[in-house]
């Protein structure tokens, strides 16, 4: 055990008054077969949560095989070689809890809370999940039907479905223009052999993270953990990193019919990665324009002129260039003006600096909705795992809110004018059936 | 949805007791009532560096004449717009520009409007609530331009077919109650909609005697009463009387309606009449909905879902009013299977009713309800909330022995809750996918 030479890390920011939650120690170490851990013991509510993630996703899939990682992820939860999927699921009702998994962009994540009292319960049972699942022949059939329902459903909600074409438009042959479900097609030629291969392929302790938040005892927990995960053995030989083709994007416009009661307008452009040097001012861009109900699109747009319902902005973290898109809900009779003014807006931040106050605006909201996003257990070892399995660290957070706060007026114009062009828009209107 | 929030505040009570020695437990909230009649919540909560503000009016949809449908409503997206101290958009702004977060609701019983503030800023947050629950301006331009928001929000809840299926649901349901109205009004009320009429009903509901504010979050409780006192403590005004309720329909005979919907899934909502929330079978219906469908190992999804594939999703819900209630199964489905996934229901309601519970079951559902509760206290705000939807629709004290009555249900309560309301008199809506596109 001495040989381990485990990496304990512990942050205690100073803060005046007592603490809260949000800036309570953390614990990592990395152990021998190079799975990682994360606790934060937190005593506000009698509750517990875990997060873990493992590096696999859409980012590792081709269009042969689009939606295998969240397939895999649904079917992982159905039974291990332990227990059945109803076995599972009366233990999991038992702790007062929740578990579920699904596949993302860069990572899929098997996650669960529980009532405090049953924290060791909960940690077995995800170990059990990951580690020994029964990954059935029939799981993955009824799986994969209802992931093909659910893939329907996202094309009847028109939100989804513009998003959906927005991503395959944007990204073009990159996989991260691939549906993270996956379409019929792919699901179909996935068979229980290739669901077994890919499991041995990214189920390995070295591309694991496991975090941790919750009224628990953190010395326990750690040692818990180390018992459950700590005999997992790696290869020693990960899987090389895929060669991804380089994102070309350029300026296009796609227009989608289908029956709804309103036009949903996407307009957008590649963003920054996480780690680049631009990601915070492109942050602070996203919000000055669809940062909540003081963002520009929502007051010029919806409050002013009421073109819109719904105006925002969505810019997810990603490891590849992520996407800045601007989103408007309108009604079908305001769509043509509506896209005519977003497209003002977007020119007005490429060529005219925002103001300060506004830049202060965007800064606040930007970091207090950070921080309250952050206000739940499932939230905080969300954040903790998914900044430690993106390559970043889980104390990402910290300079984050540096390079936030560093942000300038000028800094803003000019990730305006580099990544807001060319644009890829994407509009979807009611067809005429009713 | 979900079953009574307010019955989670018995179980704050023994969270308390539970943590009571570790020094780092809750304290109990402080219920104060001003001389006007404003009452006041407060209770210190550190799970992140904020605090909840929160404004409970006793006014909603039931509140209306029949022709004035969704005037709560609109009024509700009329109060953050602006005081005479606070132009259009200053409130947004001054929220938005400590990083805080503002909401607002309106149901049948209540009115609410929060704010969700770095814990520095709550007696700027206590000023505002207080400004625009009396001081409303009610600008002319604001409202026309709300007006096409909230037209919006009408056809957005006819887009989503979950929404419009509850909507529809609880029409029929209710029935004539004002519970069974659209919270929303029709688009021809709000088309129509003066500037006087929005104000009569404000300076009529909007009265000191209506309103309860819970505080809760990283502060010192203290400090809060005199920040109230100058501020809530100095309005007036004296609270009518509410318009009454007539009696929920039994439902005799049952009621269908078939909709032709642009998805190429079929929904069926299915409701029976239930206890309201001052009524002794809540406890009994609460545990019977959990076990019914509220959950993945529940009966519903098990058996119509997992066993035979009649539907891709399954669930019940008890739907609480202050006068009136309602059980309902939800499920998305192919539309080839309607007549079968019904029947399917009836069938795992007729088992409940013969053959009962098991004792496994029941705790299943008493800790499932624990549980919902602990998720709800992880926050400020939603804690804030139990408090606000308890002292709003039935009591603070009422709820404190919420837990122990709902542990002391038998299986055979439940057994007999099944059989009182889960009866072949029920309300049915199905939504058929309107041909092939």
């Amino acid at each position: 055990v001495s040989a381990l030479a485990l990496l304990a890390l512990l942050v205690l920011p100073v803060l005046p008054g007592p603490a809260t939650a949000a800036e309570l120690p953390v614990i990592r170490e990395r152990l021998d077969n190079g799975f990682t851990l994360l606790v934060r013991e937190n005593p506000t509510a009698p509750v517990v949560a875990v997060s873990l993630f493992v590096r696999m996703g859409v980012r590792w899939e081709t269009r042969e095989n689009a939606g295998i990682s969240n397939l895999l992820q649904a079917v992982i939860v159905k039974g291990t070689t332990r227990h059945s999927g109803g076995q599972i699921a009366e233990m999991i009702a038992g702790l007062g809890g929740k578990m579920s998994a699904a596949g993302d962009v860069d990572y899929s994540e098997i996650r669960g809370t529980a009532l405090a009292r049953f924290w060791r319960e909960l940690l077995g049972l995800t170990a059990e999940l990951a580690l020994e699942p029964a990954l059935a022949q029939g799981d993955v059939e009824v799986e994969r039907d209802d992931l093909v329902t659910s893939i329907q459903k996202r094309r009847d909600n028109p939100t989804t479905r513009a998003f959906d074409t927005f991503f395959a438009t944007l990204y073009g042959p990159h996989p991260y223009g691939l549906p993270n479900l996956g379409t019929p097609g792919s699901l179909a030629r996935i068979d229980h052999a290739a669901i077994v291969a890919w499991y041995r392929a990214f189920y390995r302790p070295e591309r694991m993270v496991l975090a941790l938040s919750g009224q628990a005892p953190a010395g326990e927990v750690v040692a818990e953990i180390k018992r459950l995960f700590g005999g997992a053995t790696g290869s020693g030989n990960d899987r090389p990193e895929p060669v991804l083709p380089r994102v070309a994007p350029a300026s296009r416009r796609i227009v989608v019919e289908q029956p709804a009661q309103q036009a949903q307008i996407l307009m957008g452009s590649l963003a920054p990665r996480v780690e680049d040097r631009d990601y915070a001012a492109v942050k602070v861009l996203s919000t000055v324009l669809g940062g909540g109900l003081a963002g520009r699109l929502f007051v010029e747009l919806r409050d002013k002129r009421g073109l819109a319902y719904t105006a925002a902005s969505y810019d997810d973290p990603l490891k590849d260039p992520g996407s800045l898109v601007l989103y408007l809900g309108t009604a079908p009779k305001n769509a043509v003006r509506a896209e005519q003014a977003l497209a003002r807006e977007i020119a007005r931040i490429r060529s005219q600096p925002v103001g300060a106050a506004e830049l202060e605006r965007a800064k606040a909201y930007l970091l207090g909705s950070f921080a309250m996003d952050r206000r739940t257990n499932a939230r905080q070892a969300w954040y903790l795992g998914f900044y430690e399995s993106l390559g970043v660290g889980y104390d990402f957070p910290t300079g984050y809110r540096r390079a936030v706060e560093a942000v300038t007026v000028a800094d803003v114009l000019r990730v305006a004018k580099t990544y807001l062009k060319p644009l890829t828009t994407v509009v979807l209107r009611p067809s005429k059936s009713r | 949805m979900r079953a009574l929030r307010s019955l989670l505040l018995a179980l704050l009570v023994l969270a308390l007791d539970a943590t009571a020695g570790a020094g780092q437990g809750l304290q109990r909230p402080e219920r104060q009532v001003l001389p006007n009649g404003v009452v006041l919540i407060v209770q210190e909560h550190r799970a992140s560096d904020a605090v909840a503000l929160q404004l409970w009016l006793k006014v909603g949809g039931r509140d209306e004449a029949t022709d004035e449908l969704g005037l709560s409503h609109y009024l509700e997206h009329m109060l953050f717009k602006g005081t005479p101290t606070r132009p259009p958009g200053a409130i947004d702004r001054f929220v938005e520009g400590v990083g805080g977060q503002s909401n607002a609701y309106t149901s049948y019983d209540i009115t609410h409007f929060d704010v969700l503030l770095p814990a520095g800023q709550v007696a700027a947050g206590i000023e505002l609530l207080a400004d625009i629950a009396v001081n409303a301006s009610f600008d002319p331009k604001e409202l026309d331009r709300e007006r096409k928001v909230v037209l919006e929000e009408v056809r957005l809840v006819e887009d989503d077919p979950q929404q419009y299926l509850m909507r529809r649901l609880t029409e029929l349901g209710f029935d004539a109650t004002p519970y069974g109205r659209p919270i929303l009004g029709t688009p021809k009320f709000i088309q129509a909609l003066t500037r006087e009429q929005l104000s009569r009903y404000y300076k009529k509901r909007y009265v000191p005697q209506n309103m309860v504010l819970v505080v809760v979050g990283a502060i010192d409780p203290a400090a809060v009463r005199p920040i109230v006192d100058r501020t809530f403590g100095r309005l007036t005004g004296e609270a009518l009387p509410r318009p009454p309720i007539p009696p929920q329909p039994a439902l005799t005979g049952g009621r269908t309606v078939d909709v032709p919907r642009p998805e190429k899934q079929a929904y069926l909502g299915l409701a029976w009449r239930a206890p309201s929330t001052s009524e002794p079978d809540v406890f009994a219906v609460d545990l019977m909905t959990n076990i019914l469908g509220d959950q993945p190992t529940s009966r519903l999804p098990v058996v119509v879902r997992d066993t035979e594939g009649l539907v891709s999703q399954i669930k019940a819900g008890y739907l609480t009013r202050e006068r009136g209630g309602l059980v309902v199964v939800t499920a998305r489905l192919d539309a080839e299977n309607l007549e079968a996934a019904e029947a399917s229901v009836r069938n795992v309601i007729r088992r409940l009713q013969e053959d009962g519970v098991s004792e496994a079951e029941r705790q299943r559902a008493i800790i499932t309800i624990e549980a919902s509760y602990a998720f709800d206290i992880e926050t400020a705000e939603g804690l804030a909330e139990v408090y606000g939807q308890a002292e709003t629709t039935s009591s603070l004290e009422e709820e404190l022995n919420y837990l122990p009555r709902l542990r002391q249900v038998t299986a055979a309560e439940i057994q007999a809750a099944a059989k009182k309301y889960l009866t072949s008199d029920y309300a049915r809506v199905r939504f058929r996918p309107e041909g092939a596109r």
